[in-house]
């Protein structure tokens, strides 16, 4: 497995199998998922209307930024008053449901990727905006484009310490990840993973977009509500810069899907980075352990006779 | 971090299946088998199954051709592999092999078991665990290197915020409480617990089990499918495989007073007599007739010798043996009790059955010894109880959910800053969880 899937694979699965059983049954699960996101899948009626609510820590961020659009064009007439303790709610009624089997797996697709869909919506007034910035710069010479500073940065703060900041321009759109380590090892881990994305650039895959990694904030977001510069270098910021041929609206899903990952796709790698380095360090100890065990004097313990077949006694 | 509100994550790793969720749910999220599926090493590999391991990488080998053995590959390989049902299926198909890390409970293969639990947490569970406190089980009689191991992999490789290891029988116990039968939450009891390899009875005195005790029998849910279907080949069914003979075992089978009574009630009731249908794939199917396996099949509990001449003591006498064996202050408290958990308790009237026969043990026992007394001493008698309860299948798992909501859980975990300031032996002891000391 070399990407996180997009969707969450439990609801997946628990949607999947009561869409298609013929007795419903209840459900009562809480499905925490990645980044303090929280699903609560339940059927407070009856059995067959199925309520799926989601809290995420940066609604308020996402609303700001359009989410409330995005989740009404994705889930229109499923959208209920959101649960108590929760942000945004579905109800699914297991008898109201689209007869046609290509549609009911086409919803529980999309309710499983709910917490795509919410965080989406920045990245796509992001796009939109660099969308009608490129359509009126292209109106400009080269040399008399506006400057693309005036555009806002949008924050997300989508966990406690770290943030993702969007910023489009005429000619690109620009992402930056906040992140903390908490540990030595990781933050080692982390910036020869990050080189990794600089060389990968360099030697195969040209068109990757551009990934700068730099402990002080960079210029596009300083000064920023949230940014500060300790000068201690204990947060990282990764930069991507998505360039126009990353943002052809025919493949903008796909990007935002994926740099969404970023952050949990990061973290996975450095473990499972770490989980490949026990293991060869497991392989190196046993091969010494043979070494070791070669080493051994063979039958130290070989009785020593003389040439009359007697045998000497330790006296003690 | 923000840990504060993040329900815990709880991970029953057994031989046959693991069950993964999380904690103050009522069911696990995940079940399926504890395997792992990687690309089969070539000329059989070192070290019994171990993964590729690359000595150094190959630019700096200067890409020296392919060496044949798997640890001079760089790349992606160690990702390449799959866990759970995934790994069933892969391994069917060329290029993977398949490997179980856990035998007989205990983790044999770490390397696989890291990386099972690297994909249960990402791909099936998707959490950090750096956001999560986890609680993981063990055997009983499990050894303290395994569970340092265990902290390594868990604090070290993924960070995980606090971890907290409790023995199986522990959790089985707590998971009990849900029954109305109990009304003092102990955690004194006798556990049964039968799952698809062995069945092992471990009496637990207030948290702490009593391992010289302990008694495994090698009679369990594998024994009984096989028992079912070699019933089924004696009378020359149509179809007899082990598939059949698990869903007849699951769907039929129950567990009768008497077994003479019981075959004439069969003569007596041809309604007794069921159908199975088996759906062969392709669109064909046949007809399997269920009969006496229904009690016979859970009988080999109580008389084995009617499936193999190789162990003979009936299971109510290893629980009663069991007791005996214990410290005499606390077996009366056994006695009272006793909890099943795993899979193959679940039988109906399995309890009822063995409460019937522990009773009968005992009695007798009292009659004896009143009598070697005289008449004079009269025993007020003990009180025998085997707790049934909804959540039997998944005891352990259910056990860990109900302890891991509670808001003291966390104060019994050990956590990554004091894993990091002590080391693993840490994992070697922990506070009981929901024990006298608490209040759970």
């Amino acid at each position: 497995m070399l990407l996180l899937e997009y969707h969450n694979l439990l609801i997946h699965q628990i949607l999947t199998e009561r869409f298609n059983s013929p007795t419903p049954a209840s459900i009562d699960q809480v499905i925490p998922d990645f980044d303090g996101v929280i699903y609560h899948i339940s059927t407070p009626d009856t059995k067959t209307k199925i309520l799926v609510s989601l809290s995420i820590k940066c609604y308020n961020d996402l609303i700001r930024y359009g989410a409330q659009e995005v989740l009404q064009r994705e889930y229109g007439n499923y959208i209920v008053e959101p649960e108590s303790g929760y942000d945004f709610s579905l109800l699914l009624d297991l008898e109201n449901l689209p007869e046609d089997q290509e549609q009911k797996d086409d919803l529980i697709r999309r309710v499983s990727l709910l917490k795509r869909n919410a965080m989406a919506a920045p990245f796509e007034r992001a796009f939109d905006t660099h969308y009608t910035l490129s359509a009126e710069s292209s109106k400009f010479t080269s040399e008399s484009a506006p400057s693309s500073s005036d555009t806002e940065v949008m924050a997300i703060q989508y966990r406690d310490e770290e943030a993702i900041y969007i910023k489009p321009s005429h000619d690109r759109v620009t992402v930056i990840f906040s992140t903390v380590f908490r540990e030595e090892t990781d933050r080692v881990f982390g910036k020869v993973f990050l080189q990794e994305f600089v060389d990968a650039r360099r030697r195969a895959i040209q068109n990757a977009p551009q990934v700068l990694y730099r402990t002080d904030p960079p210029l596009e977001i300083r000064g920023l509500k949230g940014v500060v510069d300790t000068g201690a270098g204990d947060v990282g910021y990764v930069t991507f810069v998505l360039f126009p041929r990353h943002l052809k609206p025919d493949r903008r899903d796909e990007v935002i899907s994926h740099i969404q990952t970023f952050r949990d796709y990061f973290h996975y790698h450095i473990k499972a980075a770490k989980a490949y380095m026990h293991s060869r360090m497991r392989k190196r100890v046993s091969d010494f352990q043979k070494y070791l065990n070669r080493a051994k004097p063979e039958n130290a313990d070989k009785e020593r006779k003389t040439a009359s077949g007697r045998s000497f006694r330790v006296q003690n | 971090m923000s840990t504060s509100q993040t329900p815990a994550v709880v991970m029953d790793n057994g031989t046959g299946y693991s069950k993964l969720g999380f904690a103050g749910n009522d069911a696990p999220s995940w079940v399926f088998p504890t395997a792992i599926a990687t690309k089969a090493a070539s000329g059989g590999g070192s070290g019994g199954g171990r993964p590729a391991v690359a000595q150094k990488p190959s630019f700096l080998t200067g890409g020296a051709g392919p060496s044949g053995h798997l640890s001079s590959k760089r790349g992606t390989e160690d990702l390449d592999f799959f866990i759970g049902d995934e790994a069933l299926n892969a391994a069917k198909g060329p290029g993977y092999g398949i490997d179980y890390p856990i035998r007989h409970g205990q983790i044999e293969n770490w390397d696989h078991m890291e990386r099972f639990w690297q994909s249960s947490i990402f791909k099936y569970l998707r959490v950090e665990p750096e956001d999560h406190y986890f609680l993981l089980t063990e055997p009983p009689l499990n050894p303290p290197e395994s569970r340092e191991s265990t902290a390594e992999i868990m604090f070290e490789s993924f960070n995980c915020a606090g971890l907290y290891i409790a023995v199986q029988a522990v959790l089985a116990l707590a998971a009990s409480w849900t029954s109305s039968k109990v009304q003092d939450r102990s955690l004194t009891g006798t556990v049964i617990d039968s799952g698809d390899g062995v069945t092992h009875v471990i009496p637990v005195a207030e948290g702490y089990v009593i391992g010289s005790s302990i008694r495994s029998i090698p009679i369990a849910g594998r024994d009984i499918t096989y028992f079912v279907q070699s019933l089924l080949r004696d009378r020359g069914e149509p179809d007899s495989s082990l598939k059949t003979a698990e869903s007849i075992k699951e769907e039929f089978c129950y567990v009768c007073p008497d077994i003479v009574k019981e075959f004439s009630k069969y003569d007596r009731e041809p309604d007794k007599f069921q159908k199975y249908v088996v759906d062969q794939g392709a669109g064909r199917k046949v007809t399997v007739d269920v009969g006496y396996e229904r009690f016979l099949a859970p009988e080999i509990f109580f008389n084995p010798e009617i499936n193999s001449s190789d162990f003979l003591t009936p299971l109510p006498e290893v629980v009663d043996g069991v007791i005996q064996s214990s410290p005499i202050d606390v077996r009366k408290g056994l006695y009272k009790n006793i909890v099943l958990s795993g899979g193959s308790t679940l039988y109906k009237d399995f309890g009822r059955r063995l409460q019937r026969d522990i009773r009968h043990l005992v009695d007798a026992r009292i009659r004896l010894s009143e009598q070697r007394a005289g008449t004079s001493v009269r025993s007020s008698g003990l009180e025998v109880s085997v707790i049934t309860h909804k959540r039997q299948r998944y005891g352990p798992w259910f056990g860990g959910s109900l302890l891991g909501q509670t808001p003291e859980f966390r104060s019994y975990c050990h956590t990554k800053q004091e894993y990091d300031e002590i080391g693993p032996s840490i994992v070697r002891r922990f506070a009981l969880l929901g024990g006298p000391g608490g209040n759970a």
